[in-house]
């Protein structure tokens, strides 16, 4: 998709950061009328948002800590599952107590949910364990929750459609270098584009700051202090779903205690660790994290001691400072939607931080409001009225395989991805029906799809779209495949054999801290065949340093 | 210190997979039969595709024959056969059909078919008979069935041989399986002959139902449980006396050693050991010098073996053709190891037939072009097709031996 | 059951010093778990492609004494090591495999992505150049099958046009393999190959002949002749122009194909091989390996005067990873390997990585030792040896076929 902006033109806003938040207030804005153009450094997903658990919290996790955090999180999760129904699944979720746990918490626990209005049923353990065969037997109490999983990648993406559809602009790998200033205001941001080096300037009326963690850096540039602490959380991906409900130790929120299951996979997680705000662009699992979650993780479900680890990774949450704190002793765990004009005098700007994947849309609310207050724009907010593209009721747009089956794999494979959206996926042909990947059912027709819909540019960005490479193999299969459709698109062949060798240098990253049993056969056969029979030397290509820098 | 990860793999193992697609090199069906997936997909892909929502089953995981050869191949000792078999029985939507249950139930209809045998051989064999069945019941009107026989092994063995085998002193039990059993109960006798000749008495289990292979792979898994229990049982009881388990048929020695507990996930590790194919244990003794064969003179054939696809997983061809290999007058030719197509059932059903055909089509070019007296082979079913396929006749090892052996001989030098 | 030689592991390796042993008379036996390594073969044997940095083409065996005193190829010696190697070819001939190169001079196989690798032997039908010598094509033509996804002309095409080769692309489609086509998983090369004879090749090169027109030679994906070269010269014949192949990725046909001759080579010269078996535990007496136990064989051990184990590296299961520790399972044989498993690997993938130089340690004839003590009568070859990173420099083959001829002509005192 090519790069598509309006130079001449001034937008109402911009908006920095291309996560769930920033997606999200871009789509309010285009919704609301605004002229819209969402800007991103690297991908869609690339930060905090493509790095969590996955979690369709109903809130019951915070109930007893933190009750206003539970009441709006179990609102998000009614609002996501009625118009987000493609990036979710109801799984439904059991808060466990194990012998060591005790009680005490499980019988509090109970209250605060019901007092946050969180439907929660207590369940005898025998039962719990018929209905969720992978928790460990040993549990002396459960309690079920309607938790869920959803997906940020695909939640992400179709935000970012909506805008789109509402006439929104979308630059990706435009880092924000500085801003536009007429005085006091903030009348603009200077870019540099991340693939060619070239630099222009948007101006906009409003500027959100949406950008996580390296919003910090971001009001840096604008000369406003904004104290962010970054907090590591580390995630361990299992090779298919253990369990189909998600699993919660039902205590206070500590390392290890929730396993979700995530599409064909289940992630246990996570580890906390605050770390320096130089290190956020260089997350790594350390070997002792990887010990914490599996001694943890394995007392929710046994199964994880014989299960393959696909992958490790990490995630920063953006943890703010309360208001006029500078210590940043005093974290709020909420939303926190700033008016730099009231704040620091600096007009035309808006920092929308905190929160959680579960409230995306609440913070994209906010901050929409804020603008339009700004923009002095009355019109009222309808994103959790109109389902996101793909998650529209259409009638049946199914294609059938007459031969034998209904749907085949990579058919059902794809409408689990796309919703809706499937039907402009091309199929009618046996060429668009083979699969690239075939550990996640990723066919040449989703492929092409992608590519010319979804602001594809690397394998990467392809991945994120589609979960190509994110299966079993980790891309052993697929990554060449894949490279050459791209090749087809871009053209470029020497940057195609390029990112093709930084892909799989991405997906090594994920690999090395769980490099043992069939993880280490599977990267010895990914380097012979690629390094090997391929020939793919690293003295011929250019590999992205840094991997997390897709 | 435990190591937290003892292994990296589930108890059904398809996470062993690495994805080299070895398994589609080996593949038969692959080659004729465009709607099958393929081993790997069938297998270990769709498994975690499965486990994500069992609405990821797709009903042409049907066209696996369940030969094993993806096992066989792939290095990473994934069971990708039991991991498509287990998913048809966990997820597939229709329950099988009457044809289905019963081409399975080789009891019942074995029992009822020998009962009348002539008259069930005679109408099987007839034109009208054959395209009835093939209408109604879709079993392949091409397909000759196997002839049954007026006395079953059982009857025959407990009139003639059982009293003279208390006079031995060492006995083994002898699993005949329901082809001896309302087939072809000369194999039977052969077993007895020869086992009879190095000195070894033959007992018949206690009480010993089907195999279950046939109700396996057409999902009947109940009734495959429970006979499977009841087998189990007698053989515990015939270990407990001392006598390991022999077959003749290699395709039940499988099923019992192996698919009860990877299919039917019953617990047969105590007897495992103990169950044993008829060739490996004569092989033992012969090698161990427990026993002696000595050959008729006079005898003269040109045999081609046939490695039937359980026995290829079972490891254990070597002890067949090292058996062969010791009749002096047997000319022994190797086959290369190919599917024949017939997998059990499969090849009787209509709308596997012609894949059947085409999947054996390389094994029988070769046999013809082979200038053979007979075929060996220790599968029932392989014989069946083979025979239909190519015309020849085709002989289980222990009856090829019985026929070379020089009875007299071989029991003088056993006694000694 | 009793046999000379037992050789564990019927990959590359396995099958060449089995066959070598088979040859010498000697009763032998393969117990092989599962398919090999071996099916992912480029078509090319590599040598010694890489010293450090260094590309290496003129006099691949004068270039050993810059590598590791304990590498493979400084303990065989640069002399014994030609001897050993030259058989090679007559091997592969005896197999069913024709094949051209030279140990003086490596050449430069075209991969899959359109790179050039130095390699030693080549099969012929396969792209090689000479180095330092002018292409032998000014224009071809790639010529893919219809919506087969594993094969990359633009790559081929970006890596021949810097050569100075100009190429033109094509696909062509036959009916026979619209039945693979309909499968979204099946239209592997392996599997086309098994469509692709008789009458099939005709109809293939009539095709390819339309497109290959103003063309000195046609470039295809390796799809033909997975079980015999008469589909290969039958298109040979067909096509107006030279037909040349390029392997596919896995599994590739010249890979399966070698693997089959090989193994045929060897049944036909008397040896028995057991596919799908894994040896579980070694009965060792007096520093000699006496009995192996397998899966399959459960009680009834096998014996041997000799053994040779050749199961390789992690793929394979020569060597097996936990989160503490890396063993050899079949025997318990020691390695090489130090540190946890932080230390296996660095986190940059194209790293030469630590893991890779793990295996077994033997004496200067290759035979491994167990608990700290030789075993006298156990040899080990290939990949499951220590010291050496073969992918990082181009010595795959060689070593694995050297260590095995070697170790073969060690057990028949050739």
């Amino acid at each position: 998709m090519p790069v598509k902006y309006d130079h001449t033109k001034e937008y109402d806003v911009i908006v920095i950061g291309g996560g769930a938040t920033g997606a999200g207030t871009a789509r309010d804005c285009a919704m609301r009328g605004l002229k819209t153009i969402l800007i991103e450094r690297l991908d869609f997903t690339a930060g905090a948002t493509g790095r969590n658990h996955g979690l369709l919290h109903s809130g019951a996790r915070y109930a007893h800590t933190d009750p206003e955090s539970a009441a709006e999180c179990i609102k998000e999760n009614m609002i996501l599952k009625r118009i987000a129904r493609h990036c979710i699944e109801e799984t439904g979720g059991l808060f466990v107590s194990l012998p060591e746990d005790g009680l005490d918490y499980h019988t509090a626990f109970i209250d605060d949910c019901l007092k946050a209005g969180i439907p929660a049923e207590e369940l005898d353990p025998k039962e719990a364990l018929r209905i969720e065969p992978s928790v460990n037997p040993d549990i002396i109490g459960a309690v079920k929750v309607p938790d869920g999983s959803v997906d940020p990648f695909r939640l992400t993406t179709a935000n970012v459609m909506a805008a789109r559809m509402n006439g929104a602009d979308i630059l990706t790998y435009q880092e924000v270098e500085g801003f536009i200033k007429d005085g006091t205001r903030i009348a603009g941001v200077k870019l540099r584009s991340r693939r060619d080096g070239s630099t222009r300037e948007v101006r906009g009326r409003v500027t959100i700051n949406a950008a996580g963690i390296w919003g910090h850096r971001l009001a840096e540039l604008a000369g406003i202090t904004l104290n962010m602490y970054p907090a590591k959380g580390s995630l361990l991906i299992f090779g298919h779903r253990i369990n189909q409900m998600v699993l919660n130790r039902c205590r206070k929120p500590g390392d290890a205690d929730i396993l979700v299951p995530g599409d064909t996979i289940c992630v246990i997680g996570t580890t906390s660790t605050r770390i320096p705000y130089d290190q956020i662009d260089n997350m790594e699992v350390t070997p002792e994290e990887v010990d914490l979650l599996l001694r943890e993780g394995v007392k929710l479900s046994p199964a994880m001691a014989w299960t393959r680890i696909l992958r490790a990774y990490a995630g920063v949450r953006p943890l703010v400072a309360a208001d006029n704190d500078p210590s940043g002793r005093s974290i709020s765990r909420g939303i926190v939607c700033i008016d730099h004009e009231k704040r620091d005098g600096v007009e035309g700007f808006i920092t929308i931080t905190g929160g959680k994947l579960m409230t995306y849309r609440l913070m994209a609310e906010e901050a929409t409001d804020m603008a339009c207050r700004k923009l002095d724009v009355d019109r009222p907010c309808r994103t959790a009225e109109v389902p996101l593209p793909g998650s529209e009721e259409t009638a049946d747009n199914r294609k059938r395989r007459a031969h034998i089956i209904e749907l085949s794999t990579e058919q059902k494979a794809a409408e689990e991805r796309h919703g809706s959206l499937t039907a402009k996926i091309v199929s009618d042909d046996d060429a668009a029906d083979a699969l690239v990947c075939e550990c996640e059912q990723v066919s040449v027709g989703e492929v092409n799809y992608a590519i010319e819909e979804l602001h594809v540019h690397n394998l990467v960005n392809l991945r994120r779209r589609t979960r190509l490479g994110m299966g079993t193999c980790q891309g052993e299969l697929c990554a060449c495949r894949g490279a050459g459709l791209l090749e087809r698109h871009d053209k470029c062949t020497q940057r195609s054999l390029d990112d093709l060798a930084s892909f799989l240098d991405e997906r090594w990253h994920g690999m090395y801290p769980v490099c043992w049993g069939e993880t280490l056969v599977e990267i010895q056969f990914t380097s012979w065949l690629y390094e090997g029979v391929c020939g793919l030397d690293p003295s011929e290509v250019n590999v992205i340093d840094n991997p997390t820098q897709h | 210190m435990m190591t937290l990860q003892q292994q990296n793999i589930s108890d059904n193992n398809f996470e062993s997979c690495i994805k080299c697609t070895i398994c589609t090199v080996y593949c038969p069906v692959t080659a004729v039969n465009p709607d099958y997936p393929g081993p790997k997909q069938a297998g270990p892909d769709g498994e975690r595709y499965r486990l994500k929502k069992p609405f990821f089953y797709d009903e042409a995981l049907k066209y696996c024959l369940n030969c094993k050869r993806c096992e066989v191949a792939c290095p990473n000792d994934v069971r990708i056969g039991d991991i498509i078999q287990t998913a048809r029985i966990k997820y597939a939507k229709h329950r099988p059909s009457l044809r289905d249950s019963m081409l399975a139930d080789t009891d019942t209809v074995g029992t009822m078919a020998s009962a009348f045998a002539p008259i069930v051989n005679y109408t099987l064999g007839l034109k009208p008979v054959k395209l009835l069945m093939d209408k109604v019941l879709g079993i392949d009107d091409q397909r000759t069935f196997p002839k049954y026989s007026s006395v079953k092994f059982e009857t025959w063995f407990r009139k003639h041989a059982e009293a003279e085998q208390e006079k031995f002193s060492r006995h083994v039990a002898y699993f005949h399986g329901c082809y001896v059993n309302y087939n072809y109960p000369q194999l039977g006798m052969d077993f007895v002959k020869v086992f009879n000749a190095v000195g070894i008495g033959v007992r018949l289990l206690e009480k010993e139902k089907c195999c279950g292979v046939a109700k396996i792979a057409n999902r009947c898994i109940k009734d495959a449980t429970r006979d499977a229990e009841i087998n189990l049982r007698s053989i515990r009881e015939a270990v407990g006396n001392g006598c390991d388990v022999m077959l003749t048929s290699s395709t039940c020695c499988f099923t019992i050693r192996d698919e009860y507990s990877h299919v039917l996930k019953l617990d047969n590790k105590d007897v495992r050991d103990h169950i044993s194919l008829a060739t490996r244990e004569l092989f033992r003794l012969v090698d161990e010098g427990k026993a002696k064969l000595v050959f008729r003179k006079d005898f003269h054939k040109r045999v081609a073996y046939h490695i039937p696809c359980h026995m290829d997983k079972l490891g254990w061809s070597v002890y067949s053709t090292s058996l062969l290999k010791m009749i002096p007058g047997l000319d022994f030719v190797r086959l290369d190891p190919h599917c024949c197509g017939i997998a059990g059932t499969y090849g009787f059903k209509k709308e596997y037939y012609d894949y059947s055909q085409a999947i054996g089509a390389p094994l029988f070019r070769q046999i013809l072009d082979s200038n053979l007296d007979s075929v060996a082979t220790d599968c029932e079913t392989c014989k069946w097709q083979i025979e239909m396929s190519t015309g020849l006749p085709v002989e289980n090892p222990i009856s090829l031996i019985a026929q070379a052996l020089d009875v007299e001989a071989t029991i003088a030098a056993n006694q000694k | 059951m009793r046999f000379d030689t037992i050789i564990i592991g019927g990959g590359l390796s396995g099958l060449v010093s089995a066959i070598e042993c088979a040859r010498a008379g000697r009763r032998t036996a393969i117990v092989s778990a599962g398919q090999s390594a071996l099916h992912f073969w480029s078509g090319s044997f590599e040598l010694l492609g890489k010293v450090g940095d260094k590309t290496v083409i003129e006099n691949p065996l004068g270039q050993i004494n810059q590598l590791d005193e304990s590498h493979p190829y400084r303990v065989i010696g640069e002399e014994r090591l030609r001897s050993l190697l030259s058989k090679v070819p007559d091997l592969l001939k005896d197999a069913g495999l024709k094949s051209s190169g030279s140990l003086s001079s490596n050449h430069l196989r075209l991969t899959p992505l359109g790179f050039m690798k130095p390699a030693w032997l080549t099969l012929d039908d396969y792209v090689y150049f000479e180095p330092g010598k002018p292409m032998p094509w000014k224009k071809v033509a790639l010529v893919n099958i219809y919506s087969y996804i594993d094969f990359y002309p633009r790559f081929l095409a970006h890596g021949l046009q810097k050569k100075g080769v100009e190429c033109k692309m094509a696909s062509v489609n036959i009916p026979e393999l619209d039945i693979l086509r309909k499968s979204t998983t099946e239209m592997r090369a392996t599997n086309m190959s098994r469509f692709l004879t008789d009458e099939a090749v005709d109809h293939l090169a009539a095709q390819i002949n339309k497109v290959a027109t103003g063309v000195d030679a046609v470039i295809m994906p390796a799809v033909l002749g997975i079980y015999s070269d008469a589909p290969v010269e039958r298109l040979r014949k067909g096509v107006d122009v030279p037909v040349w192949f390029v392997p596919t990725t896995p599994a590739s046909v010249p890979g399966v194909r070698c693997q089959l001759s090989l193994r045929d080579l060897f049944i036909r010269l008397g040896g028995e091989f057991m596919p799908g078996d894994t040896v579980v535990k070694g009965e060792f007496e007096k520093k000699r390996l006496k009995k192996i136990y397998t899966v399959n064989f459960g009680d009834m051990p096998l014996e041997a005067e000799n053994f040779v184990i050749s199961t390789g590296s992690f793929f394979g299961h020569g060597l097996i990873a936990d989160m503490e520790r890396i063993y050899e399972p079949a025997l318990g044989l020691d390695l090489n390997v130090k540190g946890g498993r932080t230390e296996w690997y660095k986190k940059d993938f194209y790293a030469s990585q630590p893991y890779m130089t793990y295996g077994v340690t033997t004496d200067s004839r290759f035979r491994p030792s167990r608990h700290g003590e030789i075993i006298e009568n156990l040899y080990a070859t290939g990949a499951l040896l220590a010291g050496f990173n073969a992918l990082k420099e181009g010595s795959g083959a060689g070593i694995t076929l050297a260590t095995a001829l070697h170790a073969a002509s060690d057990i028949t005192g050739s």
